[in-house]
């Protein structure tokens, strides 16, 4: 029956899954196999055309795999439609509303637990007119309201692609302040796809880097920076040998590597904890370095033991 | 973490219009973000039923008198003559008479169009329908509530409008020219009217949930609903004897009436007083019979269209149940964990 709870409650668990487009389109996502542990702020990454968005619209119960499993907080996704909020690339809104119509209709449609004063709080921050119609608000300000939307029915899990790419970096700040501050104190999980690396290492405490539809690289931040070592020697690749290197160049006389840890490093090198711009970057630029994953973002095989 | 619901601040004076819980809220939400359409609807529905009630009433005048004067002959020149009192299309009782009933065939197209188009499509298209779908709403009742809130709209507006057009028909359908206008008109406005935009209704929304673009939806459902109306004239197969494509006969009870009370046979004097007096004919009488045929056919149609907008809402039902995952669990997969604390 139900498993033992010693391991953490499981936001999302993803089992070989596959999704292609068009019968002989490629695929988005391509035997895509992970698990993000409740409560964390997990950050989505990976180049254009990666799967990330395909990823978080199953996820969000929008799009129907082509084969393997997800769970949604225990049940398929859209089981738990009042406790995911998702917030979609294009941010749709209805153009003919206002903006307290907007929020008008999330209570409607979220009758029991919209919280119409945190929803309000977000659109005032951004000194918006709620007379104002959607359709004349700019970019940045539609985020702001597709974010109100998303952040006022109160979600346990939080599905968010690309939320900040409109907003202006003030704007981007203090919504990410609020969107980070409220997850902290309600114990959300957030997981929120995104190309500006930097400011996800400030928010997130988990990382999904997502490269040609699978997982490369997934797990708590800091074991993953702990994981791989920035080392600059002499030397050639190499002689890293039991090492993965993820990436090395020349620099000077020797080189400077990116390397996952396979036992005690060779004193003769100089090792630093890489950042997780640099670990990102690092694996994005070379496709090729085998995945990993840590325990706790592995999958479960078929099922739990019980 | 522990999952107990987190505690909501309540805004110290909760805004005025905060919406009730419980399933009027995707209703008043479908409502608002169709509020256009609403008014568009409404003032057909107004304009229609002003439409009839005048011909019900001063409409009729004119051509009333004519009838009165001279029978039937007065109610055709009337006709012919093609003026009426006040100016509105510009036309006669006969020719206005029959401008209702285009409005409908216009506003079942309208419907086809409107539903697979704003309704549903551009929805799809837009990615609002995701957005709805991603509130605590499911794409089924989403999709319920889209059908459901015009189909009582389109119901009660249309029906309105079919109830009172049988009035007017009851009334007035002396002043009518014979031929093939009462005849198609009597057989083809009843409850199959009604259900005919009620198909339109169905069919769009499903050609919006297969096709899922709006133009494509739009031109589609138009193009269905054009031909549905178009069997409606008579073309069912059913509706035709093997020896005829003619609608039934209307009988027609037509007297004039002496000074002395007595219904005799129209005299055919046409427009002329002095013949009329030489009958001693004062007055006149003349009155559709109702036709056995008229239930029948009426109900039959009924059905067909109820039954084919049936199959366009399942089909519509199933359809939509591609754009959501499969909800059914894998085996291998353990029940979905109670919320434990982490």
């Amino acid at each position: 029956m139900s498993s033992t709870s010693t391991t953490p409650a499981v936001a999302i668990e993803a089992t070989g899954l596959d999704k292609r487009y068009g019968r002989h389109g490629q695929a988005a996502l391509d035997q895509c196999s992970f698990r993000l542990p409740a409560g964390r702020i997990s950050a989505l990454v990976g180049p254009n055309g990666a799967g990330k968005s395909t990823l978080l619209a199953i996820a969000a119960g929008l799009l129907r795999p082509t084969s393997g499993h997800l769970t949604v907080l225990g049940a398929a996704p859209g089981a738990h439609r009042d406790r995911v909020a998702y917030l979609s690339q294009d941010k749709p809104l209805y153009p003919q509303l206002s903006i307290a119509d907007t929020l008008r209709m999330g209570a409607e449609l979220n009758p029991g637990h919209w919280d119409a004063a945190y929803a309000d709080r977000i659109v005032e921050q951004g000194d918006l007119d709620p007379r104002a119609r959607v359709r004349s608000l700019s970019g940045g300000q539609r985020t702001r309201v597709a974010l109100a939307l998303a952040l006022g029915k109160r979600p346990q899990l939080m599905l968010l692609d690309e939320p900040m790419a409109d907003l202006d970096p003030l704007a981007r700040h203090e919504l990410m302040g609020t969107l980070m501050a409220d997850a902290a104190e309600h114990g959300t999980t957030v997981l929120m796809s995104s190309h500006i690396v930097a400011e996800l290492a400030d928010a997130c405490d988990h990382l999904l880097l997502l490269g040609a539809g699978r997982i490369r690289l997934g797990g708590g931040i800091d074991d993953l920076t702990a994981a791989h070592s920035l080392v600059t020697g002499r030397g050639t690749a190499a002689d890293l040998a039991p090492h993965t290197v993820v990436e090395s160049r020349p620099a000077g006389r020797g080189l400077t590597a990116l390397i996952r840890r396979d036992g005690p490093l060779d004193s003769a090198w100089e090792a630093q904890e890489p950042s997780m711009e640099e670990l990102i970057l690092a694996h994005l630029r070379n496709p090729g370095a085998p995945a990993l994953i840590t325990p706790g973002t592995t999958a479960s095989a078929v099922a739990v033991t019980a | 973490m522990t999952s107990t619901t987190p505690t909501l601040e309540r805004p110290a004076q909760s805004p005025a219009r905060r919406s009730l819980p419980g399933p009027d809220g995707l209703v008043r939400t479908v409502l608002r973000l169709h509020r256009t359409a609403l008014w568009v609807w409404t003032a057909y529905v107004a304009l229609t039923v002003g439409l009839l009630l005048w011909l019900w009433g001063p409409g009729a005048n004119a051509a009333q008198k004519a009838f009165d004067t001279f029978g039937y002959a007065g109610a055709q020149d009337n006709a012919f003559q093609g003026r009426a009192p006040i100016v509105l299309v510009g036309g006669s009782f006969d020719s206005l008479f029959y401008e209702p009933s285009t409005l409908i065939g216009i506003a079942s197209c309208a419907i086809a169009v409107f539903a697979a188009g704003p309704l549903t499509a551009r929805e799809l298209e837009l990615g609002t329908a995701q957005l709805a779908w991603t509130q605590s709403v499911s794409p089924a009742r989403w999709l319920a509530a889209k059908l459901a809130v015009p189909a009582v709209l389109v119901t009660v507006g249309t029906g309105l409008i079919v109830v009172l057009y049988r009035l007017v028909w009851n009334a007035h359908n002396h002043l009518l020219v014979a031929g093939i206008g009462p005849r198609s008109f009597s057989f083809s406005i009843g409850p199959a009217t009604v259900a005919t935009a009620l198909f339109g209704l169905a069919v769009g929304v499903l050609a919006a949930l297969v096709l899922r673009r709006t133009l494509p939806a739009l031109v589609a459902a138009g193009l269905v609903q054009f031909l549905a109306s178009a069997m409606r004239g008579n073309n069912w197969p059913f509706q035709h004897s093997p020896f005829s494509r003619l609608q039934p006969e209307l009988p027609v009870y037509s007297k004039a009436i002496t000074s002395s009370g007595a219904k005799v046979p129209d005299p055919g004097c046409y427009l002329s007083q002095k013949c009329l007096d030489r009958h001693d004919i004062t007055g006149f009488t003349r009155t559709y019979l109702h036709s056995p045929d008229y239930w029948p056919r009426q109900l039959t149609e009924t059905g067909i269209l109820l039954a084919l907008t049936a199959l366009a809402v399942v089909g519509a039902f199933l359809v939509l149940r591609r754009y959501q995952p499969r909800t059914r669990r894998p085996k291998n997969t353990p029940e979905p964990k109670k919320e434990t604390a982490a």
